[in-house]
């Protein structure tokens, strides 16, 4: 075990609602800032649920000055590309010629791929009675768009993103709906262990908020429909919790080798040090309410880590601010935590940003990165009353500053994949380092 | 540090345009028999492109049995949790996990994997909105109100992309480490890359590792037409007269172990995982390097990732998609690794069509059946081979592999290369 690469995480870059830059991100977590609202991207008004967490005053322009690949980029692809040129800037190194083969990429991506204006034509082309005819698509009443078709393929985002940043290596884009980003994660840190890659860009990236990714959700009844209320809308772990907002975003960072990285000077926020990853096989949209599946990953994660449940201090939860989500969670956590559970601080920053679906555990992946290098564990937003079945320790009121050894982050999808990721303080890696050598000398 | 374990392959199964079985599909390919057709899911008549390999006469019951799921699964779920159930069928794991006391068989359902490569991006899952849009008529208000009676409640479940990994898990109850790669053609590929990985540091025993996709719908093959991508002619890889793709759709799905695992509960084994490579070229979305580089890099990780020398390897199963580009970019890409002396190479599209996400999976599949069966398949539809890749072995006629050893390669849109480098069983 002691000749396993440990991978430090040294660059961070954030799109969320709250925040289009990690420093505002982090700064309005801290603070509890709420960036859930009525939905203005497209007139929800209709809708039983009109409010999300938008990615707000974004210069979409701005974001891929390449005007020609700029066009091969949707909504979520140019939240990805800023997010991921800002965890370069921050980490001080990116793939330059010389490195790019040992460049590698991995993110959870959305799988809303048509854009609704898109469907808009082929619906007034195929289907103007409603029903679908693809004689509309042949007979010249539709224009196909070469460029609106690439921009839809489930790799897009990929292709947009090596291209801009100029990575050759290992390349991989997963979807595990809500488990996304987490899992994409978890992909990166296997790809360096095993030395497939010496740097990772890894993340995740989503957008649902347009009309049929809202339908979706409204659909299911799983969405908040606190419309008068928006910012108190996501609440996980309070009685009066009555399901999730839809929010958009991305989160990128960057990894490397632990011994390299110190090497080049660079700042470790904290090491990736482990991943956890199981199926529920319970039902689609339902977690198990013991916490089956959620305990095998935080286990593995712990295990992976070289972790015992005593050394967590922070746990940023998946908390979603469904009934049974939530439920299900704390279950799991009882039971890993075990008698350790009170002193865990457990928060969910969907309770400010939403659910950020696909992007949602690369980016609660970095909060807990930042927890730890700042040794605060950020609020729980809008948590008021205690439910008896979500009996853990949360952080209420405002984030509350303690050390942190070590955090898990976890992300529980629809489909029932579960991902649980472990990070650690440089300080105590540094320490158990220290150990190993002497242990080694001696 | 221990040596990692080898990885064997012990169950395989398969859905294509060709056939349901891996047997069927064999036999196709053997006797020279195509699967592309004219299109029957619509009327193609008045189209650019009227030809395609699609999975037809097939119905869903036979896919998966238990209807109260179809509402749930789109038409390419069928098809990955059909071919994951006929390689962990194959593979008599089932079998083996009704011997264990309940405490080892919770054991064993954690320590089962699965990764799928799923294709997604499914157009024609959108279209069940359009009887909400002609109601609304633009009204957005309307279009909010009427939206509960007039879409299915149950449509995003219909539509996720790792519904094939949700479904098998539930279906077997395999609860461990898990993957649902969206990564266009080289999904299938890389979910066996990630399955052996998996099995190689011990965080599983055993993954069923599958692809799937179906992409024959309209606007896919009109958008790819769009692209220059297609022929109506036939798929001639490597040929000097290739015009382009022809798409099929389909699954295949293999049970990958331990080789300890597999000979504890004394599995027949039909071949080894040695190694995987994947690169992208960094190019956008449909570009590939004129000169093959992100190919030669993906070869040559996988046959270093395998301890595998070039002049060791038996025979290669290309992607060979039959377009222009892409063929000669790989013809470049095998000259660089292999020199002036490439093994006997074949490629299998222009049986099936090319089915995506799938594609990598299903060439595996097809190539362990090669190396079986001692021989390299010839290319039926192979009139001359381009003059312009210089001496590139592929032949309309079969060829006789040089060793036990291939090398698959498949390609996608992002400029993505994966190899991976399999042995038969002997």
């Amino acid at each position: 075990m002691t000749s396993r690469r440990r991978i430090a995480i040294t660059g961070i870059g954030l799109v969320t609602p709250v925040g289009n830059d990690a420093p505002t991100v982090w700064k309005n977590l801290l603070a509890g800032r709420s960036g859930l609202g009525a939905i203005r991207g497209f007139d929800a008004s209709g809708f039983p649920t009109r409010i999300g967490a938008e990615v707000k005053d974004f210069d979409f322009e701005a974001a891929i000055p390449d005007r020609k690949l700029a066009k091969f980029a949707s909504r979520a692809h140019r939240f990805a590309v800023a997010a991921a040129a800002e965890a370069l800037a921050d980490a001080g190194i990116r793939p330059e010629e010389s490195t790019a083969h040992r460049w590698g990429f991995s993110a959870g991506a959305g799988m809303m791929g048509v854009p609704f204006q898109e469907l808009e034509k082929v619906h007034a082309a195929c289907a103007p009675d409603g029903e679908f005819n693809p004689e509309g698509l042949v007979n010249g009443r539709y224009a196909t768009d070469p460029v609106a078709f690439c921009r839809s393929q489930s790799n897009a985002g990929l292709a947009v993103l090596t291209r801009h940043f100029g990575i050759r290596g290992y390349a991989t884009l997963v979807h595990t709906a809500c488990a996304s980003g987490g899992q994409a994660l978890g992909t990166a840190l296997k790809v360096l262990r095993r030395g497939n890659a010496d740097f990772m860009l890894a993340g995740g990236f989503d957008s649902m908020l347009n009309p049929i990714g809202l339908s979706s959700f409204c659909l299911l009844g799983a969405l908040s429909t606190d419309n008068d209320a928006p910012e108190r809308a996501s609440r996980p772990f309070d009685a009066t919790r009555n399901g999730f907002v839809l929010g958009e975003g991305a989160g990128f960072l960057v990894l490397e080798d632990w011994v390299s990285a110190r090497a080049r000077g660079a700042r470790i926020y904290a090491e990736l040090a482990g991943d956890g990853n199981s199926l529920s096989c319970y039902r689609i949209t339902d977690s198990p309410p013991d916490g089956d599946g959620p305990i095998q990953a935080m286990q593995q994660s712990l295990a992976d880590a070289g972790l015992r449940p005593e050394d967590i201090d922070y746990v940023n939860a998946h908390g979603t601010s469904t009934l049974m989500n939530d439920r299900s969670e704390c279950a799991g956590l009882r039971a890993v935590m075990g008698s350790h559970i009170d002193n865990v601080s457990v928060s969910s920053t969907k309770s400010c940003m939403g659910h950020l679906i696909a992007a949602a555990g690369a980016v609660e992946a970095a909060v807990c990165a930042l927890a730890i290098r700042e040794s605060i564990a950020p609020v729980n937003a809008n948590y008021a009353e205690p439910d008896p079945d979500c009996a853990v320790n949360i952080v209420r009121g405002q984030s509350r500053p303690q050390r942190i050894r070590a955090a898990l982050s976890n992300s529980l999808g629809f489909g029932g994949s579960n991902s649980s990721l472990a990070f650690r303080h440089p300080y105590d890696v540094e320490a158990s380092l220290r150990d190993e050598s002497s242990r080694a000398a001696a | 540090m221990n040596r990692p374990p080898r990885i064997v392959i012990t169950g395989h199964g398969l859905v294509c345009g060709a056939g349901l079985t891996v047997d069927a599909v064999w036999d196709a390919i053997t006797n020279g028999r195509s699967a592309v057709a004219p299109i029957q899911e619509w009327d193609s008549e008045r189209w650019p492109i009227r030809i395609a390999a699609e999975v037809s006469g097939v119905s869903n019951q036979t896919l998966v049995e238990d209807r109260k799921l179809h509402k749930f699964l789109s038409r390419t779920d069928l098809f990955g949790i059909y071919a994951a159930g006929q390689a962990i069928k194959h593979s008599g794991l089932i079998a083996h996990r009704d011997t264990l006391d309940p405490q080892a068989t919770v054991q064993f359902n954690d320590r089962s994997g699965i990764m799928v490569g799923s294709g997604g991006g499914a157009y024609r899952s959108n279209y069940d909105f359009f009887p909400l849009m002609t109601t609304a008529g633009g009204d957005w208000q309307k279009f909010g109100t009427e939206l509960g009676s007039s879409v299915n409640p149950m449509w995003l479940l219909k539509n996720l992309p790792n519904n094939v990994l949700c479904h098998v898990g539930i279906r077997h109850s395999f609860k461990g480490t898990n993957a649902c790669i969206t990564n266009h053609c080289v999904g299938g590929a890389l979910a066996v890359a990630e399955a052996a990985a998996a099995l190689r540091t011990g965080e599983a025993d055993r993954v069923v590792a599958a692809g799937h996709d179906a992409a024959v719908e309209p606007e896919t093959i009109l958008n790819y037409h769009q692209l220059g991508l297609l022929t109506g002619d036939a798929l001639r890889p490597f040929d000097r007269h290739r015009t382009g793709t022809i798409l099929g759709e389909g699954a295949a799905a293999v049970v990958l172990e331990t080789l300890p695992a597999a000979q504890a509960r004394q599995a027949a084994v039909l071949g080894e995982v040695l190694g995987s490579g994947c690169a992208t070229e960094a190019s956008g979305v449909i570009e590939v390097r004129p000169d093959g580089d992100g190919v030669a890099r993906a070869i040559e990780l996988a046959l270093a990732d395998a301890s595998v020398a070039p002049h060791d390897v038996g025979m290669m199963v290309a992607h060979g998609n039959g377009t222009r580009a892409s063929d000669a970019s790989e013809a470049m890409a095998i000259r660089r690794v292999f020199g002036s002396d490439p093994p006997p190479i074949t490629a299998f599209k222009w049986v099936f069509g090319h089915t995506l996400a799938a594609s990598g999976l299903i060439d595996l599949v097809l190539a362990l059946t090669a190396l079986r069966h001692g021989v390299v398949p010839g290319i039926a539809t192979l009139t001359a081979v381009d003059p312009e890749l210089g001496p590139f072995p592929v032949s309309p006629i079969p060829q006789k592999p040089r060793s036990d050893v291939a090398v698959v390669l498949c390609r996608g849109f992002g400029g993505m290369n994966v190899a991976l480098v399999v042995r038969a069983a002997t």
